[in-house]
């Protein structure tokens, strides 16, 4: 089974304090540390794991920067075989930029699935898995938990809301938006992922793939990037441990989380 | 001497001493090919360069090898041991002379005729007695005091060698009684072993006598040559490999051996870590050849204590047992593969969760008698588990963490000096490159993100201020000092760290290096290259106290009772026992009692690195809260500590224990703090 994963490297702003840029566009980045999208670290684990399983070659994409090679690294150290980054220059980029690239790159390549995370961790969006395969015309399914080829189908597990789940048959080649939780991704040491300087990275610069500059102009465009306005309304739970625990269960079951 | 020794009568037609010869050789050959056999497992070890200072490691071998220091720390039990030690060094002049003499090759017989011949044979005497008692003292103890440490010990293989060595006493005792009856020159010596044995031969026929006489001879010789074949078959191997293991034994503490010896860059390695027998050094193969089985590893693991799957002791019989059955006595070749479908050594043979009980305190290789070594085997092992994504999976984050922003929070680098924005009245410099100052108060990452720590670093920084040293902290320069990650075993994000933090601290330029926490302390000290100038704060503090730049007056408001807890990185494997106890009492009306568990016999408080983010299941209680009991029955009801970590496991053990109305605990850095405020 050949796969294909696209993975995205994405500040980790956890505890940041985030300031907003000059033009207010955007954020300040340049203190930022980057790591690979936690989502598109259970993709490619989950990638790595049926390749393990069932053989084949997985290939790593990402759309970047040298930096974001990292991750590519982080890939191949988990066992990706290949990886491919696209050079986009200074192009700003949306989802659907993204996904046009990503689906030119692809439609050359052999595979039997694509794998992407079902969102990434710095805006969110959730858009390039599902765009990208309707670019391609693939069969694909979001917010994956489960997944299990079955000859030339797999079954898949799909979160939906309200804790429910929904098993179902999908044709292969499909593409899956992989979810939090579908595996316990691996670690990979700081020497393993020196070690995968040896595997393959293709850099292919965006302009070579011959896409139209209306394919390569943003249908999203930002207004304006601000930091929510500071509220009031924040409720000091007072009491003995107790009854503090009480309180904080109520609420919970208020807001509508069944305990 | 008797004028018929049993070699010179005939035996089925042919001389005694033919069948001595075949004996000697039979016993010798075999011997060395049991040897040679077994060194092939170490000479296929991995590097380990253990021959540096040869005059401390002679001074050492006399010191733990030939008066055996570390046998009476349990009393009894040394003293036996020291008695049997020595009872072999005397008669094993004696086993060579009955053997030479075997061979018609008496090569001590003019020694023996000098004035040193009567003073050994008494000496002699007196040490086979000496020795009888120790091993029936020996077998009594085992059998009816029955010490919880020999259990999973071969019990069977001890009892067998005690009754060998009796028996090897007695024989001789024996064939110089039977002697001694049949001597008519009348000389007279003082044989106090040999006299007894007459003693109870007195009145047999003479032909009695002088078949007591050659039985005695034979038995003990076939018996000598027995025992010298056994030993590389069992845990007596140790009496051969004893003495060379504390000869090899490591000089310095802290450290951990690098990823393999001898090799600067580890880039170069195709794989890091412990994953076969092999790829232990060759020191540690030794190791596994040398345990005795005595059990006192166990007998202090905090962790064994606990009831974490891990015992020291196991774990060394059972790399033993692997390296025998890895290669054994016929059929093995150096470098031989491993049978298809054996039991993996890592996760197999050793569990990871017996890998990651350790709390790399350092208690087992404190009590070792003859230095084997745990923790660098430890983390050995760990170094593969992570290269093989083995690792808890809790640690991926944390790990993570540390690559990315230099601390195991995932906290921004920038607000690494956050916590000195807190210090009211108290300046903390953030340090630049390029900046000079005298003392570089390096916190850590504990210290400079986890509460409970920041104000053990506002403390530090706060009586920093108020003895008037100029000091600066690098602030968002810093990373962590790696300590917890080398130990967790991922060597790689260590070397990483320690590149950036050296690359910072070239930059700046500093007399000494002041610490928070001992981690931090040991490894800028042992595990950095080069040789910083770093000292634990209560090393630093002390200094002033005594010399009067900081005067500790105020008195303590409440009359409690103190115990310190030794941290083990400070401690054991530093050797810091007296500066923190020194600034204590330098404290007025400070009432100290010591737990019985003190100094280098510390119990680990649960320990800085894994048990902080992996739990282990197999567990009683927590190590915090067994100490906490210690501190207890001590009749302590504060406990004092100088780490952050074990601040933070005591406190959590204090509460989750319910103990919060009768212990508390406190570092010694708030406690010396809040005697010079006003």
């Amino acid at each position: 089974m050949n796969i294909i994963v696209c993975i995205k490297r994405v500040p980790l702003t956890q505890e940041v304090d985030l300031e907003v840029d000059e033009l207010k566009k955007g954020v300040k980045k340049d203190a930022l540390a980057y790591v690979i999208n936690d989502w598109d670290n259970y993709a490619v684990e989950e990638a790595v794991l049926l390749q393990e399983k069932f053989g084949g070659t997985v290939t790593a994409i990402t759309i970047g920067d040298e930096d974001d090679e990292e991750i590519l690294r982080r890939a191949l150290a988990m066992g990706a075989d290949k990886s491919i980054r696209i050079e986009p220059g200074e192009r700003e980029l949306d989802g659907f930029v993204i996904s046009k690239i990503l689906a030119k790159t692809i439609r050359d390549l052999e595979y039997d699935l694509i794998l992407t995370g079902v969102q990434a961790d710095d805006d969110n969006a959730a858009m390039v898995g599902t765009m990208l395969a309707e670019e391609l015309g693939l069969s694909h399914a979001a917010v994956v938990t489960g997944m299990e080829p079955e000859g030339s189908d797999a079954i898949i597990r799909v979160e939906l809301e309200g804790g429910m789940d929904e098993v179902s048959k999908i044709k292969l080649p499909s593409l899956l938006t992989i979810q939090t939780g579908i595996n316990e991704p691996r670690y990979v040491s700081i020497m393993g992922i020196r070690k995968a300087r040896k595997k393959e990275l293709v850099v292919i610069n965006v302009e070579d793939l011959g896409l139209s500059e209306d394919d390569l102009a943003q249908r999203t465009m930002i207004e304006e990037v601000f930091l929510p306005p500071e509220t009031e309304g924040a409720e000091m739970i007072e009491g003995d441990p107790s009854s503090v625990a009480s309180q904080i269960i109520q609420i919970i079951k208020e807001k509508g989380v069944s305990i | 001497m008797l004028s018929v020794h049993p070699v010179n009568d005939t035996y089925l037609g042919l001389p005694g001493y033919v069948f001595a010869w075949a004996i000697f050789i039979a016993g010798l050959s075999l011997f060395f090919y049991i040897i040679y056999k077994r060194s092939l497992l170490i000479r296929s070890g991995e590097a380990d360069p253990r021959l540096a200072s040869l005059g401390r490691r002679l001074s050492d071998l006399l010191t733990y090898g030939i008066i055996q220091k570390r046998q009476p720390r349990y009393l009894w039990a040394g003293v036996i041991h020291i008695m049997i030690f020595w009872g072999f060094v005397v008669l094993g002049l004696r086993s060579i002379d009955l053997v030479t003499q075997g061979l018609n090759m008496p090569i001590f017989h003019p020694l023996m005729q000098t004035a040193f011949g009567p003073f050994y044979d008494s000496l002699k005497d007196l040490f086979e007695l000496i020795v009888l008692g120790a091993c029936l003292w020996a077998i009594l103890r085992r059998a009816l005091i029955r010490p919880e440490r020999y259990r999973g010990s071969h019990q069977f293989e001890a009892y067998f060698v005690l009754g060998l060595i009796s028996f090897l006493m007695l024989t001789d005792m024996f064939y110089e009684g039977s002697a001694l009856l049949m001597d008519q020159s009348g000389q007279v010596k003082w044989l106090p072993a040999s006299e007894l044995a007459a003693l109870i031969l007195q009145g047999s026929a003479p032909r009695f006598l002088a078949g007591t006489h050659a039985v005695s001879y034979w038995l003990h010789i076939l018996a000598l040559f027995f025992f010298l074949n056994f030993l590389p078959l069992g845990k007596h191997f140790h009496i051969i490999t004893a003495l060379p293991n504390v000869f090899f034994k490591r000089l310095s503490k802290g450290a951990i051996k690098p990823a393999r010896w001898g090799v600067e860059d580890i880039d170069e390695l195709e794989s890091l870590g412990v994953e076969k027998i092999e790829d232990f050094t060759w020191k540690h193969i030794l190791d596994f050849y040398t345990c005795t089985e005595c059990g006192r590893c166990s007998d202090n693991c905090p962790a064994n204590a606990i009831g974490r799957p891990l015992s020291p002791k196991m774990l060394t019989i059972k790399l033993r047992d692997h390296c025998f059955d890895r290669a054994p006595l016929f059929g093995w070749k150096k470098g031989g593969a491993p049978a298809e479908g054996a039991q993996a050594m890592v996760g197999g043979i050793i569990s990871n969760d017996e890998i990651w009980s350790c709390t790399t305190c350092g208690a087992c290789e404190e009590e070792c008698p003859v230095f084997i070594e745990y923790i660098d085997k430890i983390i050995d092992m760990r170094r593969h588990l992570i290269e093989t994504s083995q690792n808890p999976k809790t640690f991926n984050q944390v790990l993570m963490h540390v690559e990315k922003t230099g601390n195991p929070f995932g906290k921004p680098a920038a607000k690494r000096a956050d916590w000195i924005k807190e210090m009211e009245g108290t300046p903390v410099r953030a340090l630049s490159e390029g900046d000079e100052v005298d003392v570089l108060f390096f916190v850590d990452s504990y210290g400079s993100y986890d509460p409970a720590a920041q104000s053990i670093a506002s403390d530090i920084a706060e009586g920093l201020h108020i003895a008037g040293i100029d000091f600066g902290i690098l602030g968002p320069l810093e990373k962590d000092s790696g300590h917890q990650v080398r130990r967790m075993g991922e060597e790689g994000l260590f070397q990483l760290l320690l590149e950036e933090n050296m690359e910072t601290l070239n930059e700046i330029r500093f007399n000494r290096i002041v610490t928070t926490d001992p981690h931090a302390f040991n490894t800028l000290k042992n595990d950095y290259p080069g040789s910083l100038q770093v000292v634990h704060y209560t090393q630093f503090f002390v200094d002033l106290v005594d010399n009067g730049s900081l005067k500790p007056l105020k008195r303590l408001e409440k009359e409690d009772m103190y115990t310190y807890h030794d941290p083990c990185y400070l401690g054991r494997h530093n050797g810091i026992y007296d500066a923190p106890r020194k600034l204590l009492r330098a404290i007025p009306s400070l009432n100290l009692v010591e737990m019985e568990r003190s100094r280098d016999r510390s119990f680990c408080c649960g320990g800085g690195d894994v048990m902080l983010w992996y739990e282990i299941e197999q567990e009683e209680m927590r190590m915090a809260e067994k100490r906490i009991q210690m501190a207890k029955e001590a009749g302590a009801n504060v406990i004092v500590t100088a780490c952050p970590f074990c601040y933070i496991h005591f406190e959590d053990a204090i509460k989750t224990g319910g103990m919060e109305d009768e212990m508390r605990v406190v570092d010694l850095m708030g406690l010396l703090v809040s005697t010079l405020r006003n």
